[in-house]
């Protein structure tokens, strides 16, 4: 008796949740190595009151957008972009996290950190030290950091991963993963001066929102008419009787 | 609804940013200003269907999870410390850095604060102060017939006094660098004060190693581009508004689950 209602709060309690999402993608417009998401939607077979079977929705998952945001120049030396595919890694207290947010600073031992003060490892697991009275810093597409005498201070660690898609987003533009990361290819550099900004692409984010708004208030409709239909009935069915 | 606190976390990191780069905007003439810039990230995740579990008893496994953020927070503001291009104004006392390193000024309360705005004059005594009467370390005071004043690349402080055909060395500037600049506080009125993130001062004469060049004559301009400011700043208004969108919509979809019969 009421499976048109439950099928129509199947797809509304998607489609807020498809809400939320779309209002983190926007409200992630500036944020260095963001990759926007999108919600996977698919129909769930359940049994209806009559037997016969009802078509549910169901958001069975959210998928990252793993194109390369814009890259923006900002002649820091210590920001870098990676282009290609690839991460950056990060010594967290909790384990090593994985970015492409490469806006770092020096910290007061020489150590490049992120903004939360943890250290960027280099290929060989330890953070990188820059000697204290440095002129110059160069990171060369490899990722080596080059002080002004020449001296390789280190190479920042690029890997990657066999499934992308699997990568947690923690926060503060981490991921977390319990894959094994692989050395990253050949083919990802590092481009020293310039940051990856977020990839979410705001005509998209606002159509799908107002597709999303416009789908909430035609269920809403529906949800009413099925409520008026409900009511009728047990009024017409009443009087029978 | 998440999504109203989500859409407002958007629109308070984009008045950061325009607060940022109006500043920016405002020091496009300030002695030595550093831009600034903000940086921002995303705020935890919540697992609404963790990615890698099982979904059935055979062992097969969800490809994507369900992850829903919740919006943005600013990380960082912070200074972009290039080197701003040097304004000749033939002002003999007007010192520009070419090159790392900070001039050591004696706060009225005794603690040190770090400049790279050269701008000094005289006090009545003699000596060389900034803008604000502040002494400039390690005190240099010009004897009172002095003619002319010249510094050289290395700091050296030489006074031409009248009568006498040599100049007289009457002191030395000393630089100050930090191993993280960017930790550096500031004050206000182009000072900033050492931190527990900037690391601690190593003073070195100008032109020695790691340290930049004095030039007489010279001040630092601010390193500010008004195009990219007015460029990040449209940006900026655009995203703001975008994500006034994502209210307004959020709130019509509350509206509308309001008026469910």
């Amino acid at each position: 008796m009421n499976d048109p209602s439950t099928i129509v709060l199947s797809s509304q309690v998607a489609l807020l949740r498809m809400t939320d999402m779309l209002a983190n993608n926007l409200s992630n417009l500036s944020t260095n190595g963001f990759k926007g998401q999108e919600m996977l939607f698919e129909e769930y077979l359940g049994e209806a009151s009559d037997g016969k079977q009802a078509s549910y929705v169901q958001d069975i998952g959210t998928a990252r957008d793993l194109r390369e945001g814009p890259i923006t120049q900002t002649n820091n030396p210590l920001d870098v972009a990676i282009q290609g595919s690839g991460y950056l890694v990060v010594q967290t207290p909790l384990g090593p996290r994985y970015t492409r947010d490469g806006h770092f600073q020096i910290d007061a031992q020489g150590q490049i950190v992120t903004s939360q003060g943890y250290a960027v490892q280099s290929d060989a697991n330890t953070p990188i030290v820059i000697p204290d009275g440095t002129r110059k810093i160069t990171i060369g597409k490899d990722g080596s950091v080059v002080t002004a005498d020449g001296a390789i201070a280190g190479k920042l660690q690029l890997v990657d991963f066999a499934d992308d898609q699997k990568l947690l987003p923690v926060g503060s533009n981490l991921f977390s993963s319990d894959q094994t990361p692989q050395p990253a290819s050949a083919n990802t550099t590092v481009a020293q001066g310039a940051l990856e900004g977020s990839n979410v692409e705001p005509v998209l984010e606002i159509t799908r929102l107002i597709a999303a708004n416009r789908a909430l208030t035609y269920n809403h409709d529906f949800t009413n008419a099925e409520a008026t239909r409900v009511s009728n009935a047990i009024d017409h069915l009443g009087k029978t009787v | 609804m998440r999504a109203l606190n989500i859409a407002a976390t958007g629109m308070l990191a984009q008045q950061l940013n325009v607060e940022v780069i109006s500043n920016n905007i405002a020091n496009l003439n300030t002695t030595a200003y550093k831009r600034q810039r903000a940086e921002f990230q995303d705020l935890l995740y919540e697992n609404q269907r963790r990615v890698g579990a099982d979904s059935s008893d055979n062992g097969n496994i969800i490809p994507v999870g369900v992850q829903v953020g919740s919006g943005v927070k600013a990380a960082a503001v912070y200074r972009i410390t290039t080197q701003g291009s040097l304004t000749n104004t033939n002002n003999s006392l007007d010192l520009a850095i070419q090159g790392r390193g900070f001039f050591q000024i004696t706060m009225p309360d005794g603690s040190t604060a770090y400049t790279r705005a050269g701008s000094f004059q005289l006090s009545p005594t003699g000596e060389i102060v900034t803008a604000d009467g502040y002494v400039v370390q390690p005190g240099i005071t010009l004897p009172n017939n002095t003619t002319a004043v010249t510094v050289n690349a290395s700091g050296q402080v030489l006074a031409t006094i009248a009568g006498q055909t040599n100049p007289q060395n009457v002191g030395q500037l000393q630089l100050a660098n930090f191993p993280n600049e960017a930790g550096l506080e500031a004050l206000g009125g182009n000072y900033l004060v050492e931190t527990a993130a900037s690391g601690a001062a190593t003073t070195g004469n100008p032109g020695s190693t790691a340290f930049g060049q004095i030039q007489q004559g010279y001040l630092e301009t601010s390193n500010v581009d008004i195009v990219s400011e007015i460029t990040n700043l449209i940006t900026a208004q655009r995203a703001y508004e975008m994500n006034s969108k994502a209210l307004q919509t959020a709130d019509q979809m509350s509206q509308t689950l309001s008026q469910v019969q």
